[in-house]
């Protein structure tokens, strides 16, 4: 780890941006240390960049100072990105959070990293448009953070994740210099390749992304099961049918409970699990879709069909799948959130294994997940005062990380590797297939000042304990 | 020299052969199904011919999951044909679909006329296999439709024209196919063009490729006037197939243009000589350019494309994508001898109006004087690192990608 002692830097940076856009008091730097996944180590200063100019400015000063530069959205990602591993200068993108330019004429806009997601659909709803990627967290994380991570969401089954709609991007590099790439240009694809590399190749500065028509109609059906099995089932058979649903999300017993406690919105506290599925487009499809839907349902056991009848009953249902992680706080005082995926096909062997990695260690596990998508997030909750309970539940993710892999599957779908994964990354890769993405990361970041120990692994884990 | 040839059969093959280049200081140019072979510089020194058409076949098809893993050489109508046989399909197009391999399709990063409804090629790639410079084999991605593990080097391996590695086998998400497809056409005289191609990008149900034509005569359904035709495609379920042909009617009359005919039977068919028609020469006396731009723009920087070409005194035949703003035109001369001097002028008229122009068609001797791509973008220093540290020894296609790499 670098020690940084350079008296200079915090001095440079007030002189550089101002005093208003540094922080450098122990109180507001300690609340720099965590996001929203674990603590790293307190920073030796915080910048709040309002351009371009001042993010090169200040990334010129970190680099002469020797400080590693740390970018930060909202601090809401859940495994460690935006927490500072190694000390250095986080990168508060805080007060770039305006849209600069909403061109309705090729559905497209322009917009600062630190607009919040849900606010990008906000403003282009009047002109008949919206921002397709909606992570859960979509009313805090931002939309920097977001291409950070190639942040995923319920939507993207059949819209597809931030790096499908990510047309260009503005990136300062960490010499400070200003890097413009555009999708459809000749050469190499930059933006694609930058779009998930978690603060390591640059800092987004400014994206281009696309924005879809919204859907002429939308609707919302809600399957009960009598246990997971069968909703996966179910699952595997709308997919094989012919039907890429707008959503596919299912919940677990644990999850409706929880849910249903704190939300009321509707589902049947006696299924062992739902199945929250959406379709989007038009009319005469939806209909179609429905009933085909329907059948599959019915053919591997749901014991009830419901159709959202109004906007007010398909936000109701929404806001139970998009609260349900706030939701098991009722359960208990501490959860865990895991991000694998699989093939579909295989949900249900990957259901099975995560029930048992957490019963064999008395942890209680709900599931809330992109079913659709083979994604699953196993929210394992705990209390962490209670001696050794964080270590079964470090255990337990980590055995359903394993399980994951030997299902032909990977160990992250949209939270990112962050810290808390880099030591599992060669479960996935071989070291000729990390060392091309190192290559990568020389053409960028020689020194290895952007976001250290992230994503890459090494010897020694600076990882903490998941609060 | 240590073959005439290369031509290997699997990825071990593959990864000896660019070892023995490595070793004995000799370079190859990659070849897929050879179809796009007027797009880049020619290499910057001797290579030997590495074709990657042996390496094909379907690796699996997942179509619970709706996933394939297909192998690089494997020629884009036979793995169309493969993944029908359960209803499933990858949106995938390039010219000369029976020549044409995924790999090259790839690595030449082909824009689709369909990409602004399925998204692009390189969205559809969920996972790769890539042979490195050095003989390396490495895997990117996976075999699941989302995947946030490291790296995305897949986005840097698809486009890079091979420059950087060999794809050997690329892995998909598939979608299912759609239940009908419909071409449209309608006469489109230039006076209508604006209204039209701004109807068109306004439907509701947005057309899978909307594209107007003026020439290309018989190689395209419908064109044979001067006047220009509109070329619709339809694809999805029969209702909305329905509903999207009254509309379109209506809109394309709203924009002036009295009748719109139908090709249920081969729509297909009639859609892949579209994108044939896009890098279609005429012997030597020919030469295709492609223009990426905004939608919103497209027939006024077709227009002025065409008119460039017109004042060369060229023949043109024109194709733009009203839904993606893609521009590509044919320039051409009745003869091969007065054809260079004349390409020659408007390609400086034309760089003049859009300096990122490329050449994607033509065999014209004159080509090779040309730049293939234009202007390098911002970031081509970065891009030339890139290249440095993937391919030092420039085994690769050496030269032959944008600013020379």
């Amino acid at each position: 780890m670098v020690e940084i002692s350079d008296s200079r830097l915090v001095p440079r940076l007030i002189d550089a941006l101002g005093a208003d856009a540094v922080k450098a008091s122990p109180e507001d730097l300690d609340v720099y240390a965590f996001d929203a996944y674990s603590q790293g180590r307190r920073p030796d200063a915080v910048v709040l960049p309002s351009s371009t100019r001042d993010v090169a400015a200040a990334v010129k000063i970190a680099r002469d100072c020797g400080a590693p530069i740390v970018p930060r959205g909202a601090g809401t990602g859940l495994c460690g990105g935006a927490a500072p591993a190694a000390g250095g200068v986080v990168f508060s993108m805080a007060r770039m959070n305006r849209v600069l330019e909403l061109d309705v004429k090729n559905r497209r806009a322009h917009v600062q990293p630190g607009l919040i997601n849900f606010e990008l659909s906000a403003q282009a709803a009047p002109a008949g448009l919206f921002y397709a990627p909606d992570p859960s967290s979509q009313r805090a994380c931002t939309i920097g953070g977001n291409i950070g991570t190639n942040a995923g969401g319920p939507h993207c089954l059949s819209y597809g994740t931030t790096v499908n709609h990510v047309l260009g991007l503005e990136i300062v590099d960490e010499s400070g210099e200003i890097e413009r790439t555009w999708v459809e240009q000749s050469g190499y694809d930059l933006t694609g390749t930058l779009v998930g590399s978690e603060g390591t190749l640059g800092i987004t500065c400014s994206a281009w992304v696309r924005l879809l028509r919204l859907p002429e109609a939308v609707r919302v059906w809600l399957a009960a099961f009598a246990d997971v099995e069968s909703a996966s089932a179910a699952v595997s058979a709308i997919v094989g049918s012919g039907i890429v649903p707008t959503a596919l999300e299912m919940l677990d017993r644990l999850a409706i409970t929880a849910v249903e406690a704190a939300f009321a919105c509707g589902y049947p506290t006696d299924a062992g699990a739902v199945l929250l599925i959406e379709c989007a487009g038009f009319a005469d499809d939806l209909d179609a879709y429905e009933s085909a839907m329907h059948r599959c349902a019915i053919d591997c056991g749901a014991l009830s069909w419901r159709s959202a009848r109004s906007q007010q009953e398909r936000d109701a249902l929404w806001a139970g799948r998009k609260g349900a992680l706030g939701a098991t706080g009722r359960i208990a005082p501490n959860y865990y959130i895991q991000d694998v995926v699989v093939p579909r096909t295989k949900l249900p062997a990957a259901l099975e294994t995560v029930a048992t990695a957490c019963a064999s260690r008395g942890i209680q596990v709900a599931n809330v997940f992109h079913a659709g998508d083979g994604n699953l997030h196993p929210l394992l909750l705990y209390d962490r005062s209670v001696p050794k309970q964080t270590a079964a539940v470090i255990d337990a993710g980590n055995d359903i990380l394993q399980a994951a892999v030997e299902l032909g599957g990977t160990i992250s779908g949209e939270h990112g590797i962050g810290f808390e994964k880099r030591g599992t990354l060669t479960r996935v890769f071989s070291t000729d297939d990390l060392a091309a993405m190192a290559r990568v990361r020389d053409v960028f970041d020689p020194r290895r000042s952007l976001n250290p120990e992230k994503i890459f692994p090494s010897g020694a884990s600076c990882a903490e304990i998941p609060r | 020299m240590i073959a005439q040839r290369l031509a290997p059969r699997s990825a071990p093959e593959v990864g000896d052969a660019l070892r023995q280049c490595a070793q004995s200081g000799e370079a190859v140019r990659v070849e897929g199904g050879d179809t796009l072979r007027a797009m880049g510089y020619e290499p910057d020194r001797a290579t030997i011919p590495l074709s990657m058409t042996k390496v094909h076949g379907i690796v699996a098809h997942e179509y619970h999951d709706l996933t394939c893993a297909v192998r690089a050489g494997t020629r884009l109508a036979a793995f169309d044909a493969e993944l029908a046989e359960r209803g499933q399909f990858v949106p995938l197009d390039a010219p000369l679909r029976a020549k044409a391999t995924v790999g090259g399709t790839l690595a030449a990063g082909w824009l689709s006329p369909r990409r602004h409804l399925y998204g692009r090629a390189r969205d559809a790639v969920i996972g790769t296999q890539t042979v490195l410079a050095d003989g390396t084999l490495v895997h990117a991605g996976g075999m699941v439709v989302k995947n946030v593990t490291g790296y995305d080097m897949s986005k840097l391996y698809v486009g890079s024209f091979g420059t950087l590695g060999v794809l050997v086998q690329a892995n998909f998400k598939t979608l299912p196919l759609p239940a009908v497809r419909r071409v449209l056409l309608a006469p489109l005289p230039e006076g209508t063009r604006d209204r039209a191609a701004a109807q068109l990008w306004a439907l509701p149900v947005a057309p899978a490729a909307a594209i107007c034509v003026e020439g290309f005569r018989k190689a395209i359904d419908g064109s044979d006037g001067i006047d220009g035709r509109a070329f619709v495609l339809l694809e999805g379920s029969q209702s909305l197939v329905d509903r999207a042909t009254r509309e379109i009617r209506s809109a394309l009359g709203r924009a002036g243009v009295p009748e719109t005919a139908i090709v249920d039977t081969g729509a297909g068919a009639s859609f892949e000589r579209v994108l044939d028609a896009c890098i279609e020469g005429l012997g030597e006396r020919s030469l295709s350019f492609r223009v990426l731009g905004d939608p919103a723009t497209v027939v006024s920087r077709a227009v002025s494309a065409r008119d460039a070409a017109h004042r060369c005194e060229l023949f043109t035949d024109l194709l733009f994508d009203v839904m993606n703003g893609d521009v590509l035109l044919r320039v051409s001369d009745r003869d091969a001898r007065t054809f260079d001097a004349k390409a020659e002028a408007f390609d400086d008229a034309l760089t003049a109006l859009e300096p990122r122009r490329a050449i994607v068609g033509g065999n014209a001797r004159i080509r090779t004087a040309l730049d293939p791509w234009g202007d390098p973008p911002q970031a081509i220093e970065r891009m030339r690192a890139l290249k440095a540290g993937f391919d030092p020894l420039r085994v690769l296609n050496p030269g032959r990608f944008v600013g020379r790499i």
